[in-house]
This record gives C-alpha cells, structure tokens and sequence, in this order.
C-alpha cells in the first residue's frame, strides 16, 4: 500500500504513538497524561500525574468505562468535557490497543489531531451542519449570527469542552470565543452543539415585555431565585438545555441577560 | 480488512441508551469475525460524520441499532455517513455496505423469545393458558414502527410455542395496557420490542401496567416483564447475521 492510500487512521495511531514516545515525561491530551511504558503505554487523569494510589486497570475496554460516567455517575454526553474521572491508571499493550483506548476517552480525537498536524483537516461551518439537520431540529438554521456566536462561547469555551473549534459561523465568519490551547480541534459543531443551538433559536423566537425580558427569562429568574434561597441549584443533566440549571444555558444567560439586567434604567 | 460499524441512537441524558451499543460490539469483537468493530452515535460520540474516519479497514459493514425502518435507517444515517445506497465507495478508497434495520430480519423473533425464555425461567407457567405480548412504541406518523412488531408477532405465532401471541403499543391502537387487561391467559409474559432501556421500558410502562417487579401475580393473571429485547446477548448474533448477510451483496 503507498503512503497516500495509507488509512489516516493507521498514520494517525502510529503519529500519535511516535509523539508520545518522544517525551519522557509523557505527553497531555485533553485531561489526559500519556505515557510510554516499559511494555506499552500508560494512561491516568493529567491531575493525577504524581500518585501511586490509583486503581490499576488495564485493555481499551476500561477506558469506555472510565468515559462513560463522570465520578458521580452521570452520564457524559460529550467525551471532552472536563469532568473525566479520576483515579485510575490504565496499561494498554501496543499501539492499537492505545488508538482504541483513545477513541473512547476522546473518540475521533486522534484522527482529528493528526489531520490537524498535516493541515488536512476538513472543517465544517455552523451554516452547513445546521443547514444539514431535519426534525426537530431543522429549526437551527433559522438561529442568528449572534446567536451562533453567543451558544458558542455558552457551550464550547474551555470551562465547559476542551476542544478547539476550528469552525466559525460560516467560512467568512470565526467565532468570536476563546478556543483554548487544548490538543484536540474541533472540525464540526457537534450533536451536543446543535442541540443547544435549537434551544437558543427558541429563545431568540420570544417577545419581550415592558421590561425587555423574555417569558423563559422570567421564568429562569424565578427559578434561580427560588433555588439560591433554598440553598442550591435546581439539579439539570449536561444535555437538559430545557432546564434553568443547566451550566450551558446558565453560561447563555450570564452573557446574553446579565448586561441587560445591569444597564441603568432610563428615565 | 474488514470492519463492522455499529450504529446507535444515543442519548444526550442517559447512559442506557448506548450501553447496548457497546456491549454487542465487545461481543463482536471477541469473537475475532472483524478486524475492528467500531460504534457510533447519532447523539453521542463518535458521531457518524466521523467513524468512518477512525476505521482503517477497507471493507466496511455498518449495521443500524434499530428496531424498524423509518426516519432514521432511511435519512439521518444515510446522510450522516454520507452513503449513496446499499453499497458506496468512498473517495478514501474504503467500501462501505449498509444494511437495513434488525427488527425486519428473521433472526429477530429468536432474540425475543430467547429474552422471554429468560425472563421466564424458574418460573412455573403450567396451569392457565400462556400469552406473549410484543410491546412496541407506535406512532401513526410511520407504519413500519408497528408494522415489524405484526411481522415479528405473526412468524412467533407461526412457531406454536405460546398460547397467544398478541402485539401492543404505547401510542397507538390497540393499547398496551387494554391488550394486557383483556388476554385470556394465565401468564401474560410482555416483552418490549426497543433496542435500549430508556424513560418508557423503565418509568412508564411498568407504571401504566401496575407492575411490582419482574413478575406482578394478580388474580387473573402472572405478568412477567422484563429488559427490552435490544439488551438481550442474542442481539449481538442478530448483528453479526445482519452483517454477514450484506457481505452476499459483495458477490
């Protein structure tokens, strides 16, 4: 086979495994430290880079388990959130074995992160996927500029997916975010994303009352009000967009309704 | 090299909802039939835009986690894949052979009664006659939805092993809970035809049949309800058979 037919995903699985064996300390990827080992490579969370106490595990089969759930058992919908549990340390025996490992804890990352390296990396613009989408959510074409850019700083910026989005609202248009110094790029808005996406195109279709806030606006308000009386946070699963504590949705609302709700009142 | 792509729906809130997916591609695997299985999500990750991507096998076998033809095996996973048809062949030199959903396939109705033999082992079901019911969801908007559970209804029927097979749904006629009410059977063994547990096999329909458990004795009847046919072993040879049947198409 000549090198041009070569999978991207061999070449990727073999880049990665020379750029981490070219480290002695090992190498991080996303909340992960990566390590060549004696008979291997050694996995464990980035946080947990000095200890001994950490469960030993072993085969790509572990690391699905360890990305499926974060500590407290919630389910993670998006593999790069920084929520990866911890401690943990994981031997895989060869190369393979770490590809696979990988495509779980972060899957297609490594793919992505190779292409990236060799500046093939295609990307894909919010217009294009929302445009894509039928269903429930053929309405995310209809989302604004503005409110492309507003979810994808509410959902996408470090604290909340390590991944760096390399796709802008459309080719002639970047994202106005922080996209992070993570390893791994983002090529595409995501399943997560575009769910978001088609939350906030039914915020954007609300009136607004005398005092410029939407009914959802009120709504969330009160709740928030309600929930920090009571001493905490109504409970909302990562992808529960519909709900007043969700993060991604607060993280929309710290953005888009606190400047309005600190502006001094006209005359 | 050949692989075998598994395709699931995903879940942006629960977990159960990709467990299965994962479990029949372990079995796969083990069994060494393909030099790489791989799954994807429509709601989780990988997703379908990129699996492809991360497979090295030239040879590719991509086998839909669902139940019945409908919105996604015909539109969203075509599109999602960028597949042309039964068969396409990729600019990066990879083949890629899709095949239609499981519940159409005639494997199926050996899953289902594997997971009520299951269900009702060590259980005593002499005296009273003994009724299957094949629960599906329904919906009016799409006729396959129900349509496979008749098929899968009638070729166990066909098979003579229950008294009565009778089929029931959660949104449409003939309704779940009036089909269970009025059978006349001594045990009643209720099988969800679903590909993963999930809000309806796990929240709502024990609740709208009154269940206390595996097995709920009333005076009439023993109903005994469990996992949905989706999460049962079995599933994994359904996939497999699926796959291998594509590869007939290669010729």
């Amino acid at each position: 086979m000549s090198g041009a037919d070569r999978p991207v995903a061999a070449a990727a699985r073999e880049a990665f495994a020379e750029w981490v064996a070219a480290s002695r300390e090992g190498r991080r990827f996303g909340q992960l430290l990566v390590r060549r080992a004696e008979d291997g490579y050694e996995l464990r969370h980035l946080a947990d880079a000095g200890r001994e106490d950490l469960r030993p595990l072993a085969g790509p089969a572990a690391a699905r388990e360890i990305a499926r759930t974060t500590e407290g058992g919630e389910h993670r919908p998006l593999k790069t959130s920084p929520n990866l549990r911890r401690g943990w340390t994981l031997r895989v025996e060869d190369e393979r074995e770490l590809a696979a490992a990988l495509n779980y804890l972060y899957p297609a990352a490594l793919v992505h992160w190779h292409l990236e390296r060799a500046g093939r990396l295609p990307v894909t613009h919010y217009r294009e996927t929302a445009g894509r989408q039928s269903g429930i959510y053929e309405i995310v074409r209809n989302l604004s500029d503005e409110g492309v850019q507003a979810a994808a700083r509410a959902h996408c910026e470090d604290e909340v997916c390590l991944k760096r989005p390399l796709w802008g609202v459309d080719a002639g248009t970047p994202l106005k975010m922080e996209p992070g110094e993570g390893e791994i790029p983002c090529p595409e808005p995501c399943s997560l994303f575009i769910s978001f996406a088609r939350q906030i195109t039914l915020f954007e279709r609300e009136g607004r009352d005398a005092s410029g806030l939407t009914a959802s606006e009120r709504r969330d308000l009160a709740a928030l009000v309600e929930a920090a009386a009571a001493g905490e946070l109504p409970p909302a699963r990562e992808g529960e967009f519909s709900l007043p504590g969700n993060r991604r949705r607060l993280r929309y609302r710290a953005l888009t309704l606190v400047p309005r709700l600190r502006e001094p009142l006209a005359d | 090299m050949k692989a075998l792509v598994i395709v699931g729906h995903g879940s942006h809130l629960n977990a159960d909802s990709s467990l299965p997916v994962y479990e029949h591609a372990e079995r796969i695997r083990a069994s060494g039939e393909y030099d790489e299985v791989a799954e994807c999500f429509w709601k989780e990750e990988p997703s379908m835009r990129h699996v492809l991507d991360t497979v090295e096998a030239g040879e590719v076998y991509v086998v839909p986690a669902f139940i019945s033809e409908g919105y996604f095996t015909q539109q969203v996973i075509p599109r999602e894949l960028g597949l042309e048809g039964e068969v396409t062949h990729r600019p990066d030199g990879k083949t890629v052979y899709y095949a239609g959903p499981l519940g159409t396939f005639e494997l199926m109705a050996d899953v289902i009664l594997e997971r009520a033999a299951d269900l009702t082992a060590g259980h005593d079901l002499s005296g009273g006659r003994r009724a299957l019911v094949l629960l599906g969801h329904g919906t009016d908007r799409n006729q396959n939805s129900s349509g496979v559970i008749y098929l899968n209804a009638g070729r166990i029927r066909e098979r003579g092993v229950y008294d009565l097979v009778e089929v029931g749904f959660l949104d449409q006629e003939p309704e779940i809970v009036d089909v269970v009410e009025n059978i006349p059977a001594g045990h009643v063994v209720v099988i969800p035809v679903f590909v993963a547990e999930g809000w309806h096999t796990k929240e709502t329909i024990p609740e709208d049949l009154e269940l206390t458990g595996e097995v709920t004795r009333r005076p009439d009847k023993t109903i005994y309800y469990g996992a949905p046919v989706g999460t049962h072993p079995a599933m994994a040879d359904l996939i497999a058979a699926r796959a291998r049947e594509l590869a007939l198409v290669r010729g």
